[in-house]
């Protein structure tokens, strides 16, 4: 199984430089206080979405999965494979993030819990949709899951803006937050990765299954 | 002593197409050549042998574990080639290593050293840069590195100019020395499976229609050249197949020297793979 997940970040290598050469980039602007942080970090997660979907292109264009299915692995194996490398990904990510936090907190002095608020969500966007999108992908194959993945990420957003303007959405029970100890917030919002990850776990037993029932 | 694959039974329906009761056994220390025309269900067996594609009855054992209820012990001492080469084309050949290592308990990273240099593949160019020859010597460097006892290859010398052909084969004969060891090979080249073949399967329309082994098919199989007049005097029960042409006819018999002995006006001569894959795919009974 690790050696299906080398594979990932090895085919992936260049864009993954890449990827990591912007956050660097975007690292030094949110210490310039040219970007915000929260920005940023979301701006990542949406990065690293695609990912997955990427791998599963190449996969396809080096018709990779009938050869995988050959190897003493079994179906469940290489699929773990996959979840495996999302989470490292995420996992990779949350940790610049919270490593960010302590960087611009120092350095700024700026709010410590809305930072942290804000890559709670963020890491839990970032595994939310590779957990829809996995199954879809081991479905549907890369290009024709593609589509869902701007659907996942624009209807939402869409819904919310037009909610809000249509003042439909009361945004003002956020204020009851700061009421709260902030161990209070910084905990609960701790439960959303956690619940991502449960969200996660669940996704990788469908695409087993998915998968058991796929010819190669 | 274990064969190293066993088929009984086999049947998987496609609705327009169908694998029927396919029956192969390949002993230790053999090549069995998979022999038939496209879609004729070479590529299906192999699918169904390597679990890519699910049975619908009929068992299937590797090295004498189930393919199914134990793959992943059937596979371990398994090596794949498959038609073409599965690797990313921005892997190089040093990084399959890194990658199929884990997955075989006695992956040889230095005997898969020892194979690139054998066939002068380059560790550090990219897989994009290899020409077909080089991916098939690379797949087949990745499916020997971990000492297999059997090498399951599907189409894999198709495409290859003779001097690789060549080469290839010539790999494969010395990995057959090993009694352990053996080969499921299908192909088209015939005269590739007259080389190297132990044993010949000949499937026609998802069936096995002829099974034995490749000494025993050439050395009493035979081809008779006739008039038309001719063939309409031979007894049907005397030949399998024939063909009527513009310029005369042909026919396949099965017992050559019995032939000879019963028809000594007609000569009959020795067949070659190809000549019963055409009789068989073209020709018709009498």
């Amino acid at each position: 199984m690790t050696g299906l997940i080398m594979k990932d970040s090895l085919v992936m290598r260049k864009t993954l430089k890449s990827y990591l050469l912007i956050m660097v980039l975007y690292a030094v602007l949110a210490c310039l206080d040219v970007l915000n942080f929260g920005f940023i970090i979301t701006f990542i997660q949406v990065m690293l979405m695609v990912l997955p979907i990427t791998a599963f292109a190449y996969d396809e264009q080096a018709k990779w999965d009938r050869y995988a299915m050959s190897l003493p692995l079994g179906r469940s194996r290489v699929v773990g494979a996959r979840y495996l490398f999302v989470l490292a990904l995420a996992l990779c990510t949350f940790s610049l993030g919270l490593f960010g936090t302590a960087f611009i907190h120092l350095l700024q002095q700026e709010n410590l819990m809305e930072m942290l608020l804000t890559l709670m969500v963020s890491a839990t966007i970032g595994l939310l949709i590779p957990a829809i999108l996995l199954p879809l992908c081991y479905k549907l194959g890369a290009e024709r899951a593609r589509p869902y993945l701007y659907a996942i990420i624009f209807i939402p957003t869409i819904a919310i803006v037009l909610l809000a303007k249509a003042e439909l959405l009361d945004f003002s029970a956020l204020n009851r937050f700061e009421t709260l100890p902030p161990s209070v917030v910084v905990g609960g919002a701790a439960l959303l990765p956690l619940a991502g990850l449960v969200l996660l776990f669940v996704s990788y037993l469908i695409s087993c299954r998915v998968v058991a029932g796929k010819e190669y | 002593m274990t064969n190293c694959i066993e088929i009984k039974g086999l049947c998987k329906s496609y609705g327009d197409f169908a694998l029927n009761n396919i029956d192969l056994t390949l002993p230790g220390g053999s090549i069995l050549g998979l022999i038939g025309e496209n879609g004729a269900g070479k590529t299906t067996t192999i699918k169904c042998v390597l679990n890519l594609i699910r049975r619908d009855t009929g068992e299937i054992t590797l090295l004498g574990y189930d393919n199914v209820r134990e793959e992943r012990l059937a596979k371990q001492d398994v090596g794949v080639v498959l038609d073409e080469c599965f690797f990313h084309d921005t892997l190089r050949p040093r990084d399959v290593g890194s990658i199929l290592a884990p997955a075989y308990q006695n992956w040889d990273q230095g005997l898969f050293r020892d194979y690139l240099s054998k066939f002068g593949l380059p560790e550090k160019k990219f897989i994009k840069e290899f020409s077909r020859g080089m991916k098939m010597k690379l797949s087949l460097s990745a499916a020997l590195a971990h000492r297999p006892k059997l090498l399951i290859l599907d189409e894999a010398t198709a495409g290859l100019d003779p001097v690789i052909r060549d080469e290839i084969l010539d790999e494969f004969l010395g990995f057959i020395q090993d009694e352990d060891h053996a080969i499921l090979m299908s192909s088209h080249i015939t005269s590739d499976l007259e080389k190297v073949a132990d044993y010949i399967a000949y499937i026609h329309q998802g069936q096995v229609v002829l099974s034995d082994a490749k000494d025993n098919i050439l050395d009493s199989y035979g081809r008779v050249g006739c008039t038309a007049a001719q063939l309409e005097s031979i007894d049907p029960r005397d030949i399998l197949r024939a063909r009527k042409g513009t310029f005369g006819c042909e026919a396949l018999v099965k017992d050559r020297s019995a032939f000879a002995r019963k028809y000594p006006m007609l000569l009959v001569e020795r067949t070659t793979l190809e000549d019963i894959m055409l009789f068989v795919g073209k020709g018709e009974t009498k």
